[in-house]
């Protein structure tokens, strides 16, 4: 029988979303409206990351809360999204964490023993990835819950591998379904997150970017999992500040293990998931016919008017930056935008331009002989000051 | 990035084409650099997929590996590689030329040039230095022999990839950062890690502005990435079917169809490669325009030293480098960067008027007209009289540096000057008293030009390239156990060459 | 004939770019569709160049248009043999029994299990049968395997004499994921319990030292695979990282006696429920249904 094996952050799950209690409220209704009449697209660990690392876009935090396919959109947009994934990282990334559970999860298994001090006798396996071949998120998530419960009261039939646990995590006022790699528990301490990842740390080092990324969607998990301990009445300490991180070491494959520790970017991520609480303040100030629903027709063709939709992309405010480039479906979008803004030009371009927004303003004061009124009085002088060097040297005027 | 540098990207912006931030080049140009443009295979640490490289932009030489995942292919890749890497390398040890003593250094032979590769951007350099690393502890023999020429040419290339990270060393250079250094364009650095938009909002071609040239440029069907990553619609829709062809020809044991198969793959791998190895050439010629700074064949000089002291290395059979520094090794290194990144600014600046202003905008430096001067003034106060003349100079740059302190003029490099007084009467532009001493010959009249006259326009820096007695660190042996005591010998092991299980 | 070669390649070259561009836009049906026209359109090339070589006396294919020589590495050496180190694929899906017949797939996998004597997942199947007999199984091959063995029970319960069949889960009665079990084998071997999956690696390791120590010459698969075995396991190996199958037997069996009580236990229930629960097809292939929870706090 085939391994099932799927990378969690491309997997669309097909039963849509409905809040506990069944009634459909305002934010709800208003949501759906801006997606259309389609199923929504999953938050996940990677998506939920990128929008705490730009809380201030509102275009952002509102397409994802509703589930919007950003790359449709923005490809019917006329701004196809530079963003795939080659399908030889992702046999890669799934052969990996196989590799690492195979044969009853022995690689991982050595390495729970050598990280955790985890005593032989722990050595149990519990597979969430399906609830008894019923695969919908709901019956997951309760089966989930249960054995975390039972694992929990600390008894003799605790468990200590859970392989694709589904969990739950409030995002913007509404539940994302989150599907960490696997959760370790010890008996009468804690459970771990563990991720599994296959870039290759080489001489104990690896690429900074991907393991930060690594971090940052591991430290989603330990919120996700403290907040479903947290209904069961359990208290954040059972669940560790330390996530395992698996990855290939050196050439070889050999799985290896190391501990990270995440409290900075729980910190972090707690105070920009509370500022997306207000996800209805966002939408109150939406008018309330705005959909970006590309209206299908029967044959699949996209009727909705170009123009149109970019119209009402442009209702909801954005914030681009060239960071979006590497985390946003809208970069190529929003990035025409915002054509002119000094942000455009790089991080610190707006800081070093002296705080002005805009290129032709920052230009302008450069060139002007006259002291400019109020704020812009200290990068008047600043730019004039930078201007008058590069025409000394180049011999020509800014 | 910096205000003139923002100021400069405001302006192309607005213009739609690359604006100069250097007036001079700051690296050294080989006549005859080596060309190499690296693909690999996603996810995996170190699988290189394809390969242009060469010497004349005429005459690319193509190599390319049908199944990355194959131990045995990728091992009689980099002998081809090492084919094609070495005899350039080597040959730059025919000639060589004897090097007079200098200041911390003993009179030496050096060889007369060294070998420069380009690469397209920061990541081919991570590559070079991954296949360095995958590469220079093989042995040729034993349970997994590689060929004979790989683990040399795993040597080379950690060499080279070590040396990107000392400042003013261009033995190995990534395009991007070469262009980026020279010129600001209208659009972000991350953007400018793009080496076709890049080089289009420097050298558009004829008909579109330099932003238009970057939006076509980031379209990965006309413009291919430089790699070394592969576009994924590329892996997915023509790399995984060819390869998958080349496997089941492999499998069949169909000769005939394995040609057809890998003359598809290459063909395809070709059409990837060719724009980007295009475009390094582009890139050669628009930083050739430029005229080198004038610092920059000291720092040659240091690269050729660098080459010829690890040529011999290899030639009396010395061991690989290590994996990791001891911790002796690394504090001296570390220091030792330090000193060559200020000395590299201090360089840039005094060679680059446009650099030397970035330091004038943060008040590490000024630059003015002199409005008086006492070249004969002579200090009697101490033992012996002393040559001291002043001079004044009128600036309008911020003067931050303290009375007391002393500068450097990059025209008069050898001379100090000491801040009397900054005054600014009745607000800029500022008048700055200094008091020569040195850099004017013996006795107490100065020599003909050693002190600035009244109207000549100086430039003072608070940063000078002076010579600095690196700090004292313990011998290697004597390496404290807070620190792993004394490194043990590198004694080559079989797990160095150990391969996979799986 | 060149230039319908020429014709092919460009409209190759347009249809990759077309195929592409759909991608990108996020437009899976139109891309679909180009792909069907692209896979024809090479297959077209590839049999125009088969025959133009058949046509031409030289052994080689011209040069496409533009085209230099490329120098490249070898694809594969003469006749497919393998290179050192990677297991020969042989023919495909077929090894040879004693005597020099090929065996079929399923003959193959019932070979590797009785030698495990527990549960296994496809890719340890396969490094065994690699291992003990002869040459690797096909992995995609294997994917579909449980399924049709289970379309031949139900056409014919109990026609064969063993079934290749799954591994029911303690506490659902569902068919463990990605694992085989042999039909003939008692249910309490066949139901996989919490501390089952660590149990039967244990038993694989000591199923698989034994075997080595009972042939003269093991060969280089027998002993990677020992070593799998020993470095994931608590004394399999010395400190100098060496192994041999009566080491790993023992720490196997050391640990395998710290969890023998409580999987036994599990086993021995969830096997009395099956029995009592299901029918023939359900206690070999597991049901879909939800079944009875262990107990209230299982489901």
């Amino acid at each position: 029988m085939a391994l099932r094996v799927g990378e969690a952050a491309t997997r669309r799950v097909s039963i849509g979303f409905r809040p506990e209690g069944g009634a459909v409220n305002v934010t709800e209704a208003r949501l759906d409206r801006i997606r259309g009449p389609i199923q929504p697209r999953n938050h996940n660990a990677r998506t939920i990351a990128a929008l705490s690392s730009n809380p201030g876009c509102a275009r952002r935090a509102v397409m994802d809360a509703a589930g919007v396919d950003k790359q449709q959109v923005a490809a019917h947009a006329g701004f196809p999204a530079p963003f795939g994934q080659s399908r030889f990282a992702l046999s890669r990334g799934n052969a990996f964490e196989a590799q690492v559970k195979a044969d009853g999860c022995a690689e991982l298994l050595r390495l729970l023993r050598e990280h955790l001090d985890l005593p032989i006798p722990e050595a149990s396996y519990a597979d969430l990835e399906e609830a008894g071949g019923n695969t919908s998120r709901e019956a997951r998530y309760a089966r989930t819950r249960a054995l975390l419960a039972r694992a929990a009261a600390s008894g003799d039939d605790a468990g200590t591998m859970f392989d694709h646990p589904l969990l739950r995590l409030g995002v913007g006022g509404r539940p994302v379904y989150l599907e960490p790699d696997l959760l370790a528990f010890k008996l009468g301490h804690q459970f771990h997150v563990v991720e599994i990842k296959s870039f290759a740390v080489i001489d104990g080092q690896a690429d900074g970017d991907k393991v930060a990324a690594a971090v940052i969607q591991s430290a989603v998990y330990v919120l996700a999992l403290r907040q479903v301990l947290g209904e069961l009445g359990c208290g954040p300490d059972l669940v560790a500040d330390e996530v395992l991180l698996v990855c290939p070491e050196n050439f070889a494959s050999r799985p290896a293990g190391a501990a990270l520790d995440v409290r900075r970017q729980l910190t972090v991520l707690r105070r920009q998931l509370a500022r997306l609480e207000r996800i209805d303040s966002l939408l109150e100030a939406l008018p309330p016919g705005l959909t970006f629903d590309l209206a299908r027709g029967p044959d699949g063709a996209v009727q909705r008017p170009r123009a149109e939709l970019a119209d009402a992309l442009a209702v909801v405010p954005a914030r681009y930056t060239p960071d979006c480039l590497a985390s946003c479906e809208m970069c190529f979008f929003c990035r025409q935008e915002a054509a002119g803004t000094t942000a455009a030009l790089g991080v610190t371009a707006l800081e070093d331009l002296g705080g002005v927004e805009h290129i032709a303003t920052a230009l302008h004061l450069a060139r002007g002989s006259a002291d400019a009124p109020g704020v812009q009085a200290e990068a008047a002088v600043l730019l004039r000051a930078a201007a008058r060097l590069r025409q000394e040297c180049l011999g020509e005027a800014v | 990035m910096t205000t003139l540098t923002s100021l400069a990207r405001a302006r192309a912006a607005e213009r739609g084409h690359a604006e100069p931030v250097c007036t001079v080049r700051h690296l050294h140009l080989s006549d005859r650099p080596l060309v190499f443009v690296p693909l690999t295979l996603a996810g995996e640490a170190c699988a290189p997929l394809a390969a242009m490289i060469g010497d004349d932009p005429r005459a690319p030489r193509l190599l390319t590996v049908a199944q990355p995942r194959n131990r045995d292919q990728r091992f009689a890749f980099t002998a081809e590689l090492a084919a094609a890497v070495i005899p350039y390398l080597e040959g730059f040890s025919a000639a060589s030329e004897t090097v007079l003593a200098g200041p911390g250094r003993e009179e030496r032979t050096r060889y007369c040039d060294a070998p420069q590769v380009l690469v397209p951007g920061p990541a081919a350099i991570t590559f070079t230095r991954m296949l360095g690393r995958s590469t220079r502890f093989r042995r040729t023999d034993g349970p997994y022999p590689v060929p004979a020429l790989v683990p040399l040419l795993g040597r080379w290339l950690t060499f080279l990839a070590e040396h990107t990270e000392i400042p003013g060393s261009c033995l190995l250079v990534a395009a991007t950062d070469a262009l980026s250094l020279h010129w600001a364009t209208g659009q972000s650095p991350a953007e400018d890690l793009n080496l076709a938009a890049l080089t289009g909002w420097i050298s558009p071609p004829a008909g579109l502005t330099g932003s238009q040239a970057a939006a076509v440029a980031e379209d990965p069907l006309t413009w291919p990435p430089a790699g070394p990553a592969t576009d994924p619609t590329f892996d997915n829709e023509v790399l995984a079917p060819l390869m998958e062809a080349c496997d089941r020809a492999a499998v069949s044991g169909d000769e005939p169809a394995m040609r057809r198969a890998r003359l598809a793959l290459d063909q395809a791998l070709r059409s990837q490669l060719i724009p980007a190895w295009e475009l390094m050439w582009q890139a050669v010629g628009l930083l050739r325009s430029l005229p080198p700074g004038g610092h920059v064949a000291a720092r040659w000089d240091a690269d050729k030293d660098a080459f010829t002291f690890h040529a011999g290395h290899l030639r009396d059979g010395g061991p690989p480098q290590p994996r990791r520094d001891s911790a002796v090794a690394a504090a001296r290194r570390l220091a030792r960067l330090e000193r060559l990144q200020a000395s590299y600014g201090a360089q840039r600046a005094f060679d680059d008027p446009l650099v030397m202003a970035e330091r004038r905008l943060a008040g590490e430096a000024f630059a003015g007209r002199v409005t008086a001067a006492e070249p004969g003034r002579v200090d009697r106060s101490g033992r012996r009289a002393v040559l001291r003349p002043r001079v004044t100079v009128e600036t309008s740059d911020p003067v931050l540096a303290e009375e007391g302190s002393v500068v450097t003029s990059p025209a008069r490099p050898a001379q100090e000057a000491r801040i009397v007084s900054v005054s600014m009467p009745g607000g800029r532009p500022a008048q700055v008293v200094l008091e020569l001493s040195k850099g004017m010959g013996r006795g107490l009249t100065a020599v003909a030009g050693s002190v600035p006259a009244p109207g000549e326009q100086v430039c003072y820096a608070t940063f000078h390239d002076g010579y600095q007695p690196p700090p004292a660190f313990p011998e290697p042996d004597q390496t404290p156990w807070t620190h792993g005591g004394p490194l043990q010998p590198y004694v080559p092991s079989d797990e160095d060459a150990q391969e996979a299980w799986s | 004939m060149v230039t319908s070669i020429e014709a092919l390649e460009e409209r190759i070259e347009s249809l990759r770019g077309r195929v592409r561009r759909a991608r990108l836009a996020g437009d899976r049906e139109l891309a679909a569709a180009l792909r069907q026209e692209l896979r024809s359109a090479e297959r077209e090339w590839d049999e125009a160049l088969e025959e133009l070589a058949g046509n031409q006396p030289a052994q080689n294919v011209p040069p496409a248009r533009g085209e230099q020589p490329a120098s490249s590495a070898p694809g594969s050496p003469p006749g497919g043999a393998s290179p050192a180190g990677v297991a020969a694929p042989g023919r495909e899906g077929t090894g040879v029994a004693a005597g020099g017949l090929a065996l079929p797939l399923r003959e193959q996998v019932h070979q590797a299990l009785t030698l495990l004597t527990v549960p296994a997942a496809p890719r340890l199947v396969s490094l065994v049968h690699e291992a003990f007999f002869a040459g690797a199984i096909s992995g995609a091959r294997l994917t579909s395997l449980r399924r049709d063995e289970e379309r031949s029970f139900r056409a014919a319960p109990f026609a064969r004499p063993y079934y290749l069949c799954a591994a029911l889960t303690a506490d659902l009665l569902a068919p463990a994921r990605g694992v085989l079990a042999v039909s003939t084998w008692p249910m309490e071997r066949r139901v996989i319990g919490p501390l089952s999956p660590r149990v039967d690696f244990l038993t694989a390791a000591i199923q698989v030292a034994e075997s080595i120590l009972r042939v003269s010459q093991p060969g280089p698969g027998a002993l990677r695979l020992l070593w799998r075995f020993a470095s994931n396991i608590p004394g399999g190996m010395t400190s100098g990282g060496k192994t041999n199958p009566r080491r790993v037997a023992g720490a196997a069996e050391a640990e395998r006696g710290i969890h023998a009580d409580a999987d036994q236990a599990a086993r021995t229930d969830a096997a009395q429920r099956a029995r009592a629960q299901l029918n023939d097809a359900q206690q070999l292939f597991g049901t879909r249904l939800r079944g009875a929870p262990r107990s209230a706090a299982g489901g």
